[in-house]
């Protein structure tokens, strides 16, 4: 079962005194199967965050369809089901954390909101300020909170726009272990992020956007994985001039080379090379890029 | 059921707010200066003269209802606008913040209908400022009974057509910020409304003034559907006064009032359902 279905999800804003209109969607498909990790990713004004809004019918596209846990993200019984964190979270000041939260739980009709609130409070680290008001909080507190809104009664599809966007480095470990929690409960997550790195670490699947349309989805596999390169680590090479010749070039750290081999017969012809000159390789493994350089390559492709 | 939620949710923040303890202090301050300012002489019980500000506000001694009409009704008037005024101020930012970019992104992803979020804010506001109103004309009642021993239970008609009058103001506010979210911009619509209010109130008397034309159409098309303000407060002032009023005109100034705050309210529910955020 698909957590989300968008098929041909259209979305212009209309231009004002003169300025033209401007198409943030143009067709966007796109299916992310329950249970899993998935991260959006993509440059500013790609149409991340107005496809997330799309998906919560906060906008409403001009074409196309969007399923969201098998229903309309319209349904209340459906927006029961899922929490969201918006990207610049705007907390009333003068309520504390524990009445914010409490309020949410109230218009998702939980019983107990107290316990609730305390209980995801306590998860994102911020039961000892339960009684502050929110006036006071820092960037990095006001997205803890708004991680334990969106985490309130424990939704089937957490929607997380930029979720560690202000969150020091031990924050966003925390919040990658709530992720990973959720995860394992069954819940799917839906992922924008700029941070690349972070979506690499916890996301099962990568979807690009670039000009309103999904431009590659996959597995991180699937995206950086390489078919016809190798990386491998030796414990002593020979001289780069040698290597070169035998057909590997450095790789970015000491003792690392790249091969490029069509098959695994041309591979084992590289290697076979290698242990004729005595060299003594401790790991292979097809060269994976980083998701920039993939994001970068699929980005300027679509540009072209 | 989600109404409610919303509704007291409103309400929990109004209490929050600074803004609202400092304007039940100021009432109350207000209120305080009024008893220790008036100095009511009771002779006779039943008779009586009344003093303002040490200044004497008629020269004969009368009965003591008549003697204080005018306390009464100057009172009833000043609870009124003030009411008006001070809500229009005060509740201005409501609406620009539920729906500051954020906040309304997050409501709307919440199990809760656009139109019962509209409704939630709208009556906890509603229900805030005829708490306000309420409270203000019971403190003058009391201050004044206390003083003359003479109860007038009229004057908290005051209080109530002020928080009557208020809703189709406030309707106009709110669905104002679906279209600027500014909370000066829904202040500025609620004075104008207020002020438009007024002279609606006395259109009739107006429109003696126009020569007949597109100019007297257009001014009478427009204050047709007005609520009339100052009609309302003068009732409130004849209720307190103990002068007569006509149950009828009351009922259906009333009724209009609250017919325009349906109407605009409904055009907020389809305004609010088409925007995107």
């Amino acid at each position: 079962m698909n957590a989300i279905e968008a098929t041909g999800v259209v979305k212009t804003f209309a231009g004002f005194l003169g300025r033209r209109p401007r198409m943030a969607l143009c067709g966007v498909d796109l299916a992310v199967p329950a249970g899993m990790i998935f991260g959006l990713i993509g440059l500013n004004g790609a149409g991340k965050t107005t496809f997330i809004k799309a998906l919560l019918a906060v906008l409403r596209p001009d074409s196309g369809a969007i399923g969201v846990l098998g229903g309309s993200p319209e349904a209340p019984a459906i927006r029961k089901k899922i929490g969201y964190l918006p990207e610049r979270l705007h907390l009333p000041r003068v309520m504390t954390p524990l009445q914010f939260l409490m309020s949410v739980a109230r218009i998702k009709r939980l019983d107990n909101p107290a316990q609730h609130a305390m209980h995801q409070l306590e998860r994102v680290g911020l039961a000892s300020e339960r009684s502050t008001k929110l006036g006071g909080f820092s960037k990095g507190m006001r997205q803890r909170l708004g991680m334990a809104a969106a985490l309130i009664g424990a939704p089937e599809l957490l929607v997380l726009d930029e979720p560690t966007d202000g969150i020091d480095p031990l924050g966003r470990a925390e919040i990658r272990r709530i992720l990973l929690e959720e995860r394992s409960r069954g819940a799917t997550v839906f992922l924008n992020s700029h941070l690349l790195s972070e979506t690499e670490r916890v996301c099962d699947r990568v979807g690009i956007i670039a000009s309103g349309k999904i431009v590659r989805s996959g597995t991180l596999d699937e995206l950086c994985g390489t078919k016809d390169r190798y990386k491998l680590v030796v414990e002593q090479s020979l001289d780069t001039e040698e290597m070169k010749q035998l057909g590997f070039a450095s790789g970015e750290q000491p003792g690392e080379w790249i091969c490029q081999a069509s098959d695994g017969e041309a591979l084992m012809a590289r290697l076979d090379q290698l242990r004729r000159a005595n060299v003594c390789f401790i790991e292979l493994r097809p060269e994976q890029k980083e998701l920039e350089e993939v994001l970068s390559d699929v980005v300027n492709g679509a540009k072209q | 059921m989600t109404v409610l939620v919303v509704y007291m949710d409103v309400i929990r923040e109004a209490i929050a707010r600074k803004w609202f303890l400092a304007l039940a202090l100021s009432t109350t301050i207000a209120l305080a200066i009024v008893g220790l300012a008036l100095r009511l002489d009771v002779v006779d019980g039943a008779l009586a003269a009344s003093r303002l500000f040490g200044q004497i506000l008629d020269s004969d001694i009368k009965s003591i209802d008549i003697a204080l009409r005018p306390v009464f009704q100057v009172g009833a008037y000043a609870v009124y606008y003030i009411v008006m005024v001070t809500g229009v101020f005060g509740c201005s930012g409501f609406g620009p913040s539920m729906l500051a970019p954020g906040r309304i992104e997050h409501l709307l992803s919440l199990p809760v209908r656009r139109i019962e979020l509209l409704l939630g804010t709208y009556l906890g506001v509603v229900t805030i400022s005829s708490v306000i109103a309420m409270y203000g004309t019971i403190g003058l009642v009391l201050i004044l009974g206390v003083k003359t021993g003479y109860w007038n239970w009229g004057m908290i008609s005051a209080g109530w057509l002020a928080a009557i009058s208020f809703a189709p103001i406030y309707a106009s506010m709110l669905v104002s910020s679906l279209i600027v979210r500014s909370a000066p911009f829904c202040g500025l619509v609620g004075i104008s409304l207020v002020t438009a209010g007024i002279v609606a109130g006395y259109r009739e008397n107006l429109l003696a003034l126009w020569e007949p034309g597109i100019g007297r159409t257009a001014f009478e098309l427009l204050m047709a559907p007005l609520p009339k303000i100052s009609s309302l407060a003068q009732i409130a002032g004849h209720s307190a006064a103990s002068a007569p009023i006509d149950p009828g005109e009351m009922a259906r100034l009333v009724a209009g009032s609250s017919v325009f705050a349906a109407a605009v309210l409904a055009f907020g529910a389809w305004l609010f359902e088409k925007k995107d955020f």
